[in-house]
């Protein structure tokens, strides 16, 4: 009998060996499965004007959560098309609210918005997307991806069947679209990507993907509205749409050591919260989304390896021995001297006083004088002489 | 009547004396309706500190003047305030020996016309007495001294009052029947502003009919006095023009100055009729109303001078009048210098229709400008239009007041020479009217 338990515990321990050595296999399966060594985030907001603040508040929620779980301002190429904090009509100034009642301020101190106002166009943002800016451009404005980037692009304003608004004066097409995600994929610009987009008919805009390593999600299908979620009666407007609102929600919960994978992603905000029927396209992606964490693309998941060996470090470099060789030529380099600073500051400029020319002069009162005789008669020369 | 005089000048010298003082110079010289780009005393200062510092005062668009001014005043710019009340002195002083002068030639033409029979008997109330001329003087002098805006033109140290001191000692050289003095003051004057041309042709009435050389194109004496009076006139322009060349070396000033007045390129609102033209005009019509403008200046010349050819004095008055009104910058001080006159023709009081409404207009003129140009500029609540409306007001009473003149002149003539009560072949009574 003892045999039996003994032969159990062991069953049941080596099996626990086995469980374990599966999970950490598993663990380190998934550890280089991803495949992504940095993050980035694109977060574009393409309206303006005050009755938009929904859309200015989608997107710094989604900014907020992705700055939350890892992604760095410099990571994150934040576009605001219009600025709801400071806008006069906000009664609370400085402030971007997502819940009703202020619970939540989703714009704080923290905020670094690349593009604002009048610089979210499209132009800018395919620009972004293809990296093919201006050499003055600065690094907080570009897009510095590289093969192994995981890049999170989410949109939100106003959009159509097959296009997105910005600015109220230009769109962007889906065509436009798959095709700068194309040219991203040439230039070996992502590793995957998640595109999320927040608009009217939003499921539009992926159908048009052909890139490899794409995944997409809207909050409505083709023929129907997103609608927003509920406004705030101090503020005036409504605070947030009903898809990134659930989504924010989502977030909340996700943690940077959280396992949830993408499938939980798809099924937030049912049709019963959202009134639209979100959608999704995994068609293009290699990996199986269920694998996929959302920690991937939300956040910024430094890889740590942990090892108990030791590493011998190589002897330090030798000093090297300096040339001897007579050819060596000392070149004596001076700074040029742009403002000879030294002989202005002792120099004060010399106050000429103009005056007139001696002829001038001369001329002038001949002429008086000869006006003068010639008017009241030479006789009183006789009493100047 | 040189007691009265000497008692009006320093009269008239305290209060600019007293305004000079007060806090109210800066606030006059910065008013609009005294100063102009071309007479505006900053811009001589501006124009000599650039001398001090070795640039041409005429590079860049702030100075105006003409380089004989820029000579004057470096030497007196310490010593501007007393300048200006010199000339102030200077006109007054040559406007009353002027119209002293004028008055006695007036009586003596009267007391020919007289003996010659040539008044109807009925209009004997009309003919003018020496008591009545006694004072006429003094009050030209006093009106041109003691008037409004000579007094802010003086304080504002705007420097039409040397282009007004300039042009009394035309008209005295000219009453006085100096050719050579009128023909140099009145190049003087055209050389400061260009308008004053104009004034050649009653100085030219004025001085044959003292010569008594007809004026009668066939006639060889008329035709050789005025190629004198050209030369003279056309002589001294050129020694004047080539003597500021050599002021500064360079031919900088023509376009600086004459360029200026006849292209008007700077519209800063004035009591003129230039600026809210020429503010909302298309660029292609430009040249051609700028034609036109400075044509209505010089138009009515030859037929004013053809219908008073006897009366060359009232023609400097009303082409005064014309300068003052028409010009391109006109400041109040241009307009003091022909109001000046008024107290000449007091006489013609009877046949004045409008005056009341003209006097009337032009105290609410003068009140409502700094009212309009502080509600537009500084309160925001009107615009342009409102201060161009008091400036065309003001323009209209100004022509009304000349054309008043005008009529009550020809008129009196008429009367002079028909009768004052005038009849028709029956014997009824008759109206004149004016068509």
């Amino acid at each position: 009998y003892v045999r039996g338990i003994f032969k159990n515990l062991h069953g049941w321990f080596i099996n626990c060996l086995r469980y374990l050595f599966c999970c950490f296999q598993d663990r380190a399966g998934q550890f280089f499965s991803s495949g992504h060594t940095n993050n980035w985030a694109v977060l574009v907001c393409t309206s303006r004007f005050w009755f938009n603040y929904r859309h200015v508040a989608n997107t710094l929620s989604v900014y907020r959560s992705v700055k939350r779980l890892g992604i760095p301002d410099s990571h994150i190429v934040l576009m605001l098309a219009d600025d709801m904090a400071c806008n006069h009509r906000n009664p609370k100034p400085a402030t971007v609210f997502s819940h009703k009642n202020m619970e939540l301020n989703v714009y704080g101190d923290d905020v670094e918005v690349d593009y604002r106002g009048y610089e979210v166009t499209v132009e800018n943002f395919l620009r972004i997307l293809t990296g093919r800016l201006p050499p003055s451009t600065p690094r907080s404005k570009r897009l510095l991806s590289d093969d192994r980037s995981n890049i999170l692009i989410y949109l939100t304003g106003h959009g159509g069947n097959g296009f997105l608004k910005f600015q109220d004066s230009e769109e962007i097409s889906n065509v436009e679209l798959a095709d700068a995600f194309e040219q991203m994929w040439q230039k070996r610009r992502y590793n995957e990507l998640l595109f999320i987009i927040d608009t009217c008919q939003g499921a539009s805009m992926y159908e048009r993907f052909y890139s490899p390593n794409l995944m997409a999600l809207a909050s409505s299908q083709v023929g129907e509205d997103s609608l927003s979620h509920q406004p705030d009666l101090a503020i005036g407007v409504h605070l947030m749409d009903r898809y990134t609102f659930y989504l924010l929600e989502f977030l909340e919960d996700i943690h940077p050591a959280s396992k949830t994978n993408m499938n939980d992603l798809f099924k937030v905000c049912p049709k019963s919260q959202c009134v639209s029927t979100p959608g999704h396209r995994t068609d293009l992606f290699l990996r199986d989304p269920g694998s996929v964490l959302i920690t991937d693309f939300f956040g910024s998941v430094r890889k740590v390896e942990l090892t108990m060996e030791t590493i011998n470090l190589t002897d330090p470099i030798e000093q090297l021995e300096s040339a001897e060789s007579g050819e060596l030529q000392k070149e004596m380099h001076t700074y040029a001297d742009q403002l000879p600073v030294s002989e202005i500051i002792h120099q004060k400029p010399k106050q000429k006083d103009w005056h007139p020319p001696d002829g001038f002069i001369l001329g002038l009162w001949t002429l008086i004088l000869l006006v003068f005789f010639q008017t009241y008669g030479v006789k009183h020369l006789k009493h100047i002489f | 009547m040189a007691a009265p005089l000497t008692l009006l000048l320093l009269v008239a010298v305290t209060v600019r004396a007293a305004l000079f003082r007060s806090s109210l110079s800066e606030l006059i010289s910065e008013r609009v309706e005294v100063v102009s780009p071309l007479t505006a005393w900053k811009r001589v200062i501006e124009g000599l500190a650039l001398l001090d510092l070795g640039v041409s005062p005429y590079s860049g668009d702030v100075f105006h003047e003409t380089p004989l001014t820029i000579y004057l005043f470096h030497f007196l710019v310490d010593y501007a305030e007393v300048t200006f009340m010199l000339a102030d002195v200077i006109t007054a002083v040559a406007l009353y020996m002027a119209v002293k002068d004028y008055n006695k030639q007036v009586f003596r033409k009267q007391k020919f016309a007289l003996e010659a029979d040539r008044y109807p008997l009925d209009c004997l109330e009309l003919i003018r007495s020496p008591k009545e001329m006694y004072y006429i003087p003094l009050k030209v002098a006093m009106f041109y001294l003691l008037n409004p805006f000579t007094i802010l033109s003086c304080v504002a140290k705007s420097t039409c009052g040397l282009n007004n001191a300039i042009i009394a000692l035309f008209i005295l050289s000219t009453i006085k029947g100096n050719v050579l003095l009128s023909a140099i003051f009145l190049s003087l004057a055209t050389y400061q502003s260009i308008y004053p041309l104009t004034l050649c042709a009653p100085a030219l009435l004025y001085l044959m009919q003292r010569q008594y050389i007809p004026v009668n194109f066939r006639r060889a004496s008329f035709w050789w006095f005025i190629v004198q009076y050209a030369f003279m006139y056309l002589g001294s322009l050129f020694v004047i023009i080539c003597l500021s060349f050599f002021l500064l070396g360079s031919w900088d000033y023509l376009p600086s100055v004459y360029g200026f007045i006849l292209s008007v390129p700077d519209l800063t609102p004035n009591i003129g009729l230039f600026w809210y033209f020429f503010a909302e005009m298309f660029e292609h019509f430009r040249l051609f109303f700028l034609c036109v403008f400075q044509i209505n200046v010089f138009f009515y010349t030859i037929p004013l001078s053809i219908k008073l050819k006897e009366h060359p004095v009232f023609l400097i008055f009303m082409q005064l009048a014309v300068i003052s009104i028409f010009k391109s910058y006109p400041t109040v001080g241009d307009i003091s210098l022909y109001m000046a006159f008024l107290p000449v023709w007091s006489h013609l009081h009877r046949f004045l229709r409008n005056i009341f409404l003209v006097s009337c207009v032009l105290l609410a003129c003068s009140a409502l400008f700094p009212v309009l140009w502080h509600l537009w500029i500084y309160a925001g609540s009107a615009n342009s239009n409102f201060y161009y409306a008091i400036t065309l007001l003001f323009n209209v009473a100004q022509i009304l007041l000349v054309s008043d003149y005008f009529y009550a002149f020809l008129r009196r003539e008429h009367h002079l020479t028909y009768g004052l009560y005038l009849k028709r072949k029956d014997g009824s009574e008759a109206t004149l009217v004016l068509k």
